[in-house]
């Protein structure tokens, strides 16, 4: 996208929470309040970062932007529009990755293209393209259980990207990783988002992870239900080290205020 | 001198000939198919031994006289049938009474999978029948259909029928939901839905159904065989009972064990191919 277009929307609310709730009923009687009063403006082109504990609530926050939850009340848009169910114009990246076993590299890429029909030789061409997005040029004929961890990321990062969206909705995607290659994959991505810029919505439980790929932000309580308990705007220069001063000292700022230790 | 026990392979060719020699059986001693051919060959010679020895009586043949048994069998047709013509006989009834097991039950199996109506009709009974074993037919088969080929052809149907509808209903039933979460953010229709992640997700689980239910067909001609038949492997068995010639009971065992592991492996090649991707999926 040229960068005129791209600074001119921004600033401008692309995804819209507005009070949202949610209460999951478990067993027909047992009400487990897993989302309080959310409300949330992600501007378009923007990479928000949702920081929150495990059990914090902050996948199904991802899951409802998604489409694949409604909420108990509020309502989340999109452009406006009310969002009701799975759409093209959001992708997810899971933590475990969720690739078709079944297909290759390139199969798992294209299903989305393959779902909305799209002609062959025209997936083959997307497909293409957003594997070498993402790194993994020669590895396209290769059965997910034949790629490492990270590896497999890079397939569900490239099979968001086919579909081209305009909201790329990571839920915890590094979770499953070992340090290093995390941190690999944490530059990977944002290097992928400056090449192809998308409003993103990133949830994790790592602050690190956060300041390192955020443009902003939103911290979560550690107890349910999840309530918003902090925004935190990341005005550092990409591509950023984890060892500058701003770096260390944002990081104990979210530290210091949040239950979060890490 | 310790690195050179360790690795008695790397040994170079300057080292003294006892030590080269004793590397030479360390590595044979080591071989797993010397092991392999020594397991079978105690076997054998156990076996020997004991009839022999006539440790069970007159009923034991010596191995070769199994083999010398086959042989003839191949030779001089029993009741006016060849060996290959009594294997027929059997593989036939198995492949139709299974064939018929499995398109009854691999479709119903997905639809309780899929549908919980479907599974509130079917599972009731199904569980009722489940607990029986299929060899517990027979006597009322014989009754309805008589001494033919349809009473046989229906025990097998029984049998290959529980084990591929339970592998199927599970297969579909313990997808890993986030599969079907991808697909419908992908933009999966229901449909596709279903196409996508149901059918290819349950294909190993169901692939094992088939492949289970195949060696409860092969017991189940066995069996029905046994009771009553002119023709099949359970024929050439009970024949040798009756008969008291036991090389010709062990003999058919042999046969019987040989075709049905060549079809097991033919199934596994085949699964292979049509399912490349199953390492992954949890059994």
């Amino acid at each position: 996208m040229e960068e005129g277009t791209a600074a001119m929307k921004n600033g401008q609310a692309k995804i819209e929470f507005q009070n949202v709730s949610k209460t999951f009923i478990q067993k027909q009687t047992q009400r487990v309040h897993v989302l309080d009063d959310i409300s949330l403006t992600v501007a378009e082109n923007e990479f928000l970062v949702i920081v929150g504990p495990g059990q914090s609530g902050k996948s199904t926050l991802l899951r409802i932007a998604g489409g694949l939850e409604r909420p108990s009340s509020g309502r989340v848009t999109l452009d406006g529009q009310e969002i009701t169910k799975p759409g093209p114009d959001r992708s997810m990246v899971f933590q475990t990755y969720s690739l078709f076993p079944w297909r290759t590299v390139a199969g798992n890429v294209e299903a989305g293209l393959r779902f909305r029909g799209v002609e062959k030789r025209k997936r083959r061409e997307t497909a293409h393209r957003c594997i070498e997005l993402v790194g993994l040029k020669g590895f396209e004929k290769a059965f997910p259980h034949q790629l490492s961890g990270g590896m497999k990321q890079r397939v569900g990062i490239a099979r968001a990207y086919a579909n081209n969206p305009e909201v790329l909705l990571l839920d915890e995607p590094f979770g499953q990783l070992d340090a290093q290659t995390r941190i690999l994959m944490e530059m990977e991505v944002q290097r992928i988002w400056q090449q192809e810029k998308r409003t993103v919505l990133f949830v994790t439980n790592n602050i690190d992870e956060a300041i390192y790929l955020g443009d902003r932000i939103i911290t979560l309580d550690g107890k349910l239900p999840g309530r918003l308990s902090g925004e935190y705007k990341v005005d550092l220069p990409r591509p950023r080290e984890h060892t500058e001063v701003e770096f260390l000292s944002l990081r104990r700022k979210i530290t210091d205020s949040t239950q979060l230790i890490l | 001198m310790t690195s050179q026990t360790n690795a008695p392979a790397s040994i170079p060719n300057r080292a003294p000939l006892s030590q080269r020699l004793a590397a030479l059986v360390h590595s044979i001693i080591g071989s797993r198919y010397f092991l392999y051919t020594l397991s079978i060959a105690i076997f054998l010679s156990i076996w020997d031994l004991a009839a022999v020895n006539k440790v069970l009586g007159n009923f034991l043949p010596r191995p070769v006289e199994v083999l010398i048994q086959l042989w003839s069998l191949n030779a001089e047709p029993l009741a006016s049938k060849t060996l290959f013509e009594h294997l027929w006989a059997s593989i036939y009834r198995v492949l139709i009474g299974w064939a018929i097991g499995v398109i009854v039950a691999v479709p119903l199996g997905v639809f309780m999978g899929l549908n919980p109506y479907v599974k509130a009709v079917v599972k009731p009974v199904f569980d009722l029948l489940k607990p029986m074993p299929p060899i517990s037919w027979i006597s009322l088969s014989i009754l309805w259909f008589g001494l033919g080929e349809e009473s046989k052809v229906f025990i097998i149907a029984i049998g290959s029928f529980v084990p591929c509808i339970l592998n199927s209903y599970n297969g579909i039933r313990l997808i890993d939901p986030a599969l079907y979460d991808a697909a419908r953010m992908l933009g999966a229709s229901r449909r596709q839905e279903i196409l996508e992640v149901g059918f290819f997700a349950s294909a190993p689980a169901i692939f094992a159904g088939l492949q289970i239910s195949l060696s409860i067909a092969w017991s189940c001609v066995l069996a029905a065989e046994l009771v009553g038949s002119r023709s099949g492997m359970g024929f050439i068995i009970i024949l040798g009972m009756n008969q008291s010639a036991p090389a010709l009971i062990i003999a058919g065992m042999v046969v019987i064990a040989v075709t049905a592991c060549l079809i097991s492996v033919l199934m596994e090649r085949l699964e292979n191919i049509i399912c490349p991707w199953k390492r992954e999926l949890p059994q």
